[in-house]
């Protein structure tokens, strides 16, 4: 067997296991060694270029594919794996790496996976390794919040279980010569404005994508499961799920054009719940939907140079967001504290921290000289050509004035929330009087790698042009892109909102708040109106419950011949009750969506 | 290295040396328009950037800060979840 025919994420999840069972030094040759291999093992299968299959329950995966935009994810995802090990190396929590190795093995998989079985089998592989990396974390709040972002995610996968099995037998009816092939649906992004309930199965497969990335109304579950992992467990946390996401509906949905307002709908409530945030790593948490905002207006403008700069955005923003986590980790090592309000005057003792959290700030907002300024214009541009091509074709360029106002306007706002208002509560502002050591020398080292990353892609952006989907509107975009109008552009917009923050300072007092969401619906309404409203009322018909929960099933008991121990009805009949009406449900649901929304053949 | 007086001050002084030089420079750009050809040509005023945005944060921090009002709650809101 040749190297080529692993799939690069079995390098990463048997090394998982093994990285478990390791102790000493071993394991963190191993843990170095994994990302290491696990690039080249990529890069060789990149280059190779060619599809390895397997046959699984009669059906054949191919579980090795490149697709178009493979390359650059898969190179940023080991690069983001091995500066997150390197972050970690003082960490005592043994669970983290292993589970780290799993989330980062499964988000390769699916870069790799050249079908929908097995991009969903390393979709769901990836939410387990997460999970236990958000556990691993041990802080108060923990075990709720594992549980809450397990939901969320075991959620938005039957969502995409249910579209992927509708399109499959969608493809099958139509004899399709490949149809458990993951690519484009071109089928269903051509016919988008009348889109109907006939293409749900397409529908419900973004909308699975959608819940992974971050988008309303399930935003809230990334400030909330985030900044729940430890200091160095939130930096890898904060690299995998989304952009996994992201790729994927740049692979299957790229040019369907309501990613654009989904897009616009995150970058601004990013912003807006960041300003009001007091705590760093929810705020960096709110920037990141912000960002995957940003990726998701590309997909949706769909040309080559948007989705240039999608995928060049998200190797970006992996880079300065884990840099921005290792920061704001940093000072929850060195400190023992993330809320704004508690802390301030840091760079007294932490200047390494506090210029690499900078430099990540500016890398975030896009200034002149970091990765943002060279990735995020891509966008921007790819959405003033788009609107030349609307007024060509005659028809109104309204909406992409709008995208591109909104696009500008989160821009400065993301400036002064993780720039500005970040570097000016936890390093300058009071004095807390606090005076930590600077970290350890391998979180330091981590942090100026992933800072001079930001900076050399910002000086010289070819190796990243170079690895793109479309390499020639990438290469042409880089003559252009530190055109003196533009750099004044940016400087100019971003100078002057950070102005603005100074000026409203006052508005900007930290208190100890959060700022509620939609989650409030399924935290607190629900739980408060079934326990205050609905189980009174539902008292009121003891008898009704008594008939359906015990007298029907006993009455099931004795007409069969059971044994006399089966017969007994103890305690557990609740406990078995409830998974089976939760399963009915669910098959009631799916049997409906089976027939009314898979259209017949002809 | 900001904990003298004198220092805080010059890195002041610095940095709305930075904004005035950006206004004056501003003036000598000629910007291209984004939407050529449409009835939407604001994007060329000169100084529309560094309005744009100021006001556009000054915007953003209203809007949050009015959204506060009705969503704001300790942070302990959710603690015994």
């Amino acid at each position: 067997m040749r190297m080529t025919d692993i799939p690069p994420a079995f390098v990463l999840l048997f090394g998982a296991i093994l990285l478990a069972a390791a102790k000493g030094k071993l394991r963190w040759v191993l843990a170095f060694a994994l990302p290491v291999i696990a690039l080249a093992d990529a890069w060789q299968v990149i280059d190779q270029g060619r599809d390895s299959f397997v046959t699984l329950m009669g059906m054949q995966l191919t579980p090795v594919h490149v697709h178009a935009a493979t390359p650059v994810f898969a190179t940023v995802f080991g690069i983001m794996l091995l500066g997150g090990v390197l972050y970690a190396f003082n960490q005592k929590r043994e669970i983290e790496l292993p589970a780290a190795a799993v989330y980062a093995g499964g988000g390769l998989g699916v870069l790799f996976a050249g079908d929908l079985v097995s991009m969903f089998i390393f979709w769901e592989i990836m939410t387990l390794g997460s999970t236990v990396l958000i556990w691993s974390g041990k802080q108060n709040d923990n075990y709720g919040a594992g549980m809450r972002y397990f939901g969320m995610h075991a959620f938005g996968g039957v969502i995409l279980l249910m579209g992927i099995i509708i399109v499959i037998a969608q493809r099958i009816q139509t004899g399709d010569a490949d149809p458990l092939a993951f690519r484009h649906m071109h089928e269903m992004v051509e016919g988008w404005n009348t889109l109907s309930w006939q293409s749900a199965g397409m529908w419900l497969m973004m909308l699975g994508m959608l819940v992974n990335a971050g988008a309303p109304p399930f935003s809230s579950w990334i400030p909330d499961a985030y900044p729940q992992g430890s200091s160095s467990g939130t930096v890898i946390l904060s690299a995998f799920t989304t952009k996994t996401a992201v790729f994927t509906l740049l692979t299957a949905f790229a040019g369907v054009d309501i990613l654009i307002a989904f897009g616009c709908f995150m970058a601004i409530y990013g912003v807006v719940y960041g300003i009001l945030e007091n705590d760093i790593r929810r705020l960096l948490s709110y920037s990141l939907v912000n960002q995957v905002g940003f990726m998701l207006i590309g997909i949706g403008i769909g040309s080559r140079l948007a989705i240039d700069g999608a995928a060049g955005h998200a190797f970006a923003h992996i880079i300065y967001k884990a840099l921005l986590f290792m920061g704001a980790g940093s000072v929850l090592f060195a400190t023992g504290r993330t809320k704004m309000n508690q802390l301030g005057g840091l760079y007294r003792t932490m200047p390494v921290t506090m210029w690499c959290m900078i430099i990540g700030g500016l890398a975030i907002s896009g200034f002149p000289l970091t990765s943002g300024f060279t990735s995020k214009s891509m966008v921007v541009a790819a959405i003033t050509d788009q609107s030349a091509l609307m007024l060509e074709a005659g028809k109104s360029n309204t909406y992409l004035v709008l995208t591109w106002i909104v696009f500008e306007a989160a821009t400065a706002g993301v400036f002064i929330d993780a720039c500005v208002k970040l570097g000016w509560f936890v390093f300058f502002q009071k004095d807390s009087g606090l005076r930590p050591p600077e970290v350890p020398w391998n979180m330091k080292a981590a942090m100026i790698g992933f800072a001079g990353i930001c900076i050399f892609l910002g000086v010289f952006p070819g190796p990243l042009y170079a690895l793109l989907p479309y390499k020639a509107e990438a290469a042409a975009y880089a003559k252009v892109v530190y055109s003196f109008d533009h750099v004044m552009t940016m400087l100019g917009l971003l100078l002057f909102a950070g102005l603005s923050f100074f000026v409203l300072l006052p508005l900007m007092k930290r208190t100890e708040t959060i700022t509620l969401d939609i989650d409030w619906i399924w935290r607190r309404f629900i739980p408060k109106f079934w326990h205050d409203v609905a189980t009174p009322i539902l008292g009121q018909f003891k008898t009704v419950k008594e008939a359906v929960l015990e007298w029907l099933p006993g009455r099931a008991m004795d007409e069969a011949d059971l044994p006399a121990p089966l017969r007994k009805r103890t305690p557990g009949t609740w406990a078995v009750s409830v998974p089976v009406l939760v399963i009915s449900v669910m098959l009631l649901a799916y049997l409906l969506v089976y027939f009314w929304l898979v259209p017949t053949a002809g | 290295m900001f904990t003298k007086r004198r220092n805080q001050q010059f890195a002041w002084l610095a940095i709305l040396g930075i904004v005035g030089a950006v206004i004056l420079i501003d003036l000598t750009v000629h910007h291209h328009a984004h939407f050529e050809g449409s009835e939407f040509t604001f994007d060329t005023l000169p100084e529309f950037y560094p309005m744009f945005g100021f006001l556009s944060a000054f915007f953003l921090i209203l809007v949050a800060k009015t959204l506060a009002i009705a969503l704001k709650r300790k942070d302990t809101f959710y603690a015994d979840d």
